[in-house]
């Protein structure tokens, strides 16, 4: 949703400094800011008048949330997201005099308000999950029911992160958030989940009183997509309506299941590349596209309509070079017609709900080996940001018309 | 093929890929959808309400239920007729039945009553500034009436809603200091801020809704109890605090440190409007505008006077009227002439603004009598200048911020038995009247406390 911006009163043809503040949970400080010219009136509309420089340019009414950046001095490599979706994100916005680019504690604002950014719509019902071994959190929205429902999967990370599922179901999906690497049945046995974890989810979701058991999508970002694109051309329990895949890639084991991914991966470890700034650039590790098929998932018996979203500098998954072979693929056995393809110039491997702030480059832990590396995600600023706000709304656009 | 074969080809061609469109549409089975943009407001605020997907060019329900601090249910409906797309816009379109008809954008919450079989004499206040009205809001199919609900015609989609006295960042202190009891609201920023003093009617207590929305719009607040409160000394049905209470409140809002200290304004609504036009004309206080709302300019019940000697507001009942349901109206307490001469402001000492909205059918207050009253006190003092009236035809005491429901009559009191009152105004001319009261009461504080 949109934010307006209005400062009204300052001396006519001023120079300010308009600039936003948030205090994350993990309790670092970001910032963006922008410089403007009020006019004649003393005014200044941030939805209709240009920022001459900052941390963004032009009229950008959004900027200073998707331009927000850790302040200087900050722990290299942060990534803004939120672990509570129950409470708003918190951002101050204050105006200063003049054109500035620092040291905004020191000086004194002219004016601020506070904005609250939530995930979580008025009425949208969260509802923790541990059925079946389950570590999972549903979002159900409000009103009678029922409703058509979306399987949520993040990527090598784990945890159990809900903020997209809760921004679905303020958009009228009921969506299941599922921990499938750090939850609870691994943590206890120490064993990865099968394919069934995942089927249990679907299962959860089919019978569920509130929701529309025929109309059930599954949406992965990262490696969970690799999770997606398996069950939906091979589960024979679950019947996908349609997929969403951002960032990702076909490319794994057939048989087997999340271990045997993780083992390919690990085994290809040494395609990882450095650059010269000490990131790690993942995105070979699945390259070459594979000619056997033991090793791609195969496109061609995929039964149900497909969103894929890519980011064309991603520097972590070769989500670009596995969409064009899903292209191939489904060409070849005629059912590319339910293929939908976004791609994106410049932006990279996180895609985010919109205004979040893109990460080029981040520190990652991997429950592979536990520990920290400075990954290179990808992307530049503004076209990746313009890229989640593209993509978030062609998708619910596409989930509105398939789902 | 003659042009009526052809034309009967077109016609069946045409037919055969309307119902192919009609079967792709239906199988993919998209239900209704209703939004509200934003879902979280301010309780001033214009919100868009929006149904789509309904069945086109078909009679629909628009339904809302709030559950108020009390508990008690408030509900409204409005009928609908959706468009060639299935849609309804509550900013376009007019409802043609239910709690309101006509294009009202925000029908829906001003039209509120309270559920049948529930408690009588209900008036709609909120009491928790941290917490907000939460809505739900559905649409069915058909015209629906509140007794049909639940039988007929299930829901097709619904949306919840908060509305909001407070904006984020708004601080709320509790003042029990100086002897003073009220709330202060300060609106984020540095500061300091353009204040202003707010003060309610014979209801007692401590009214903080309005104080919380004007901070919310950039003015530090300060709501002030002065009778029928606890904290107050004395006891509760007497008004037990002198004019230099009210002195020391102005000043204490004057003197904070997040306060301009020359942008001080002060607003009433019924008696507070006579505290108002007090405070105004004391020696040392000069504010920078003055808003009164349905209130007399003198007063009935003096103030407790240097050594505390009061009167009980109840003590002096002459004047109180009673209708066949044995329901009571004040109005005739604050006509000009029944109020002692010596009780009555001097207002030809008033030298900043005035701003004095009448109810026209304010069956509480004789604000239109009061309202003549000063103005003609200040013409006489060649100060016509400074004063400035709203009146609105149809609405009634209680002009509050807009789109909350009116009590036209509510309960007074319960010992030694139930007591309602009148308060006037008829729902739709009401609910303008806040409106438009409201937008200009702003316009009129921006002048006159941001202006130069």
């Amino acid at each position: 949703m949109g934010l307006a911006a209005l400062v009204q009163k300052a001396p006519p043809g001023a120079q300010l400094t308009v600039r936003s503040h948030h205090h994350s949970e993990d309790k670092h400080d970001w910032e963006a800011f922008g410089h403007y010219i009020c006019d004649s009136t003393g005014a200044l509309n941030l939805s209709e008048d240009p920022s001459l420089g900052g941390t963004y340019e032009g009229v950008e009414p959004m900027g200073l949330l998707w331009s927000l950046r850790p302040v200087p001095g900050s722990k290299p490599g942060l990534r803004m997201r939120k672990t509570s979706v129950v409470t708003p994100m918190e951002v101050t916005v204050s105006v200063y005099p003049g054109h500035l680019s620092e040291g905004f504690s020191e000086q004194r604002a002219l004016a601020a308000v506070v904005v609250e950014r939530w995930y979580m719509a008025p009425g949208v019902r969260r509802i923790p999950v541990t059925e079946h071994s389950l570590t999972a959190t549903l979002f159900l929205p409000p009103g009678p029911g029922p409703f058509p429902a979306i399987l949520d999967l993040w990527g090598g990370g784990g945890r159990l992160l809900e903020y997209r599922a809760a921004l679905l179901a303020s958009h009228g999906f009921a969506a299941l958030a599922l921990d499938y690497l750090t939850n609870e049945l691994t943590k206890t046995t120490g064993k990865m989940v099968e394919n069934d974890y995942f089927e249990a989810a679907y299962t959860f979701l089919e019978q569920h009183p509130e929701i529309d058991g025929s109309r059930i999508a599954m949406w992965g970002l990262s490696f969970g997509t690799a999770i997606t694109f398996k069950m939906a051309v091979y589960s024979k329990i679950m019947k996908l309506k349609c997929i969403v895949i951002y960032s990702g890639s076909h490319i794994q084991p057939v048989d087997g299941g999340l271990k045997e991914i993780m083992g390919h991966i690990v085994k290809n470890q040494h395609k990882c590349r450095i650059n010269e700034k000490q990131e790690l650039i993942w995105h070979d590790i699945f390259l070459p596209i594979p000619t056997d098929p033991a090793f791609k998932v195969d496109m061609g018996r995929l039964q149900c309509p497909l969103l894929v979203v890519v980011g064309l500098d991603d520097q972590n998954w070769p989500a670009y070079e596995s969409a064009m072979d899903i292209k191939e693929m489904m060409e070849e056995a005629g059912n590319s017609h339910l293929l939908t393809l976004l791609t994106y110039p410049n932006t990279g491997h996180l895609i985010e709900p919109p205004y979040t702030p893109p990460t080029r480059a981040g520190l990652f832990k991997t429950v592979l080996r536990n520990e920290t590396c400075m990954l290179l995600w990808g992307g530049e600023t503004v076209p990746h940001a313009r890229a989640q706000e593209d993509a978030w709304r062609k998708t619910l656009v596409y989930l509105r018309e398939y789902l | 093929m003659t042009p009526w074969m052809r034309s009967c080809t077109t016609f069946a061609k045409l037919r055969f890929s309307l119902g192919a469109l009609a079967r792709v549409r239906w199988s993919s089975s998209v239900g209704p959808v209703l939004t509200a943009d934003p879902t979280r407001a301010l309780i001033d605020e214009q919100i868009r309400i929006r149904a789509r997907l309904l069945p086109p060019l078909s009679p629909v329900t628009l339904w809302t239920q709030m559950y108020c601090e009390d508990g008690d249910l408030w509900q409204s409906c409005a009928h609908y007729n959706t468009d060639s797309d299935g849609s309804v816009d509550l900013c376009r379109d007019a409802s043609v039945g239910g709690s309101y008809v006509g294009c009202e954008p925000m029908g829906l919450f001003w039209a509120l009553q309270p559920a049948p079989g529930g408690r009588e004499g209900l008036r709609l206040r909120k009491r928790n500034m941290l917490a907000p009205y939460v809505f739900n809001l559905c649409v069915s199919g058909g015209h629906l009436s509140p007794e049909d609900r639940g039988t007929q015609g299930s829901e097709l989609a619904s949306v919840s809603i908060e509305r909001w006295y407070m904006a984020p960042g708004v601080k709320r202190m509790e003042i029990r200091e100086h002897g003073l009891v009220g709330t202060l609201f300060m609106p984020p920023g540095p500061g300091p801020f353009p204040a202003v003093l707010d003060l309610w009617g014979m209801g007692g207590g401590l009214v903080e809704y309005r104080s919380a929305l004007l901070a919310s719009k950039g003015y530090a607040s300060f709501s002030l109890a002065y009778f029928g409160h606890k904290d107050l000394p004395g006891p509760l049905d007497t008004i037990n605090v002198g004019r230099w209470y009210f002195k020391k409140a102005y000043q204490f809002l004057q003197n904070h440190d997040q306060v301009c200290g020359d942008r001080v304004g002060v607003f009433g609504l019924s008696y507070g409007v006579y505290l108002a036009l007090m405070i105004a004309t004391l020696p040392g206080v000069e504010p920078s505008c003055c808003i009164c709302i349905n209130g007399p300019v003198g007063s009935t019940t003096p103030l407790a006077d240097a050594e505390g000697r009061r009167e009980p507001f109840e003590f002096n009942q002459k004047h109180w009227t009673f209708n066949a349901e044995g329901q009571v109206g004040f109005k005739e307490v604050s006509k000009p002439e029944n109020i002692p001469p010596e009780n009555i402001v001097e207002m030809e000492k008033l030298s900043c603004p005035v701003l004095y909205i009448v109810g026209a059918d304010d069956t509480s207050a004789a604000s239109a009598e009061n309202a003549d009253l000063l103005e003609e006190t200040l013409k006489a003092a060649d100060k016509g200048h400074i004063f400035t009236r709203l009146s609105y035809p149809g609405a009634g005491h209680l002009i509050e911020p807009p789109y909350a429901p009116n009590a036209r009559i509510s309960l007074w009191k319960v010992k030694p038995k139930k007591l309602f009152t009148l308060w006037g105004g008829h729902v739709a001319p009401h609910a303008a009247a806040q409106e438009d009261a409201w937008r200009k009461t702003l316009e009129f504080m921006d002048t006159h406390l941001r202006g130069d």
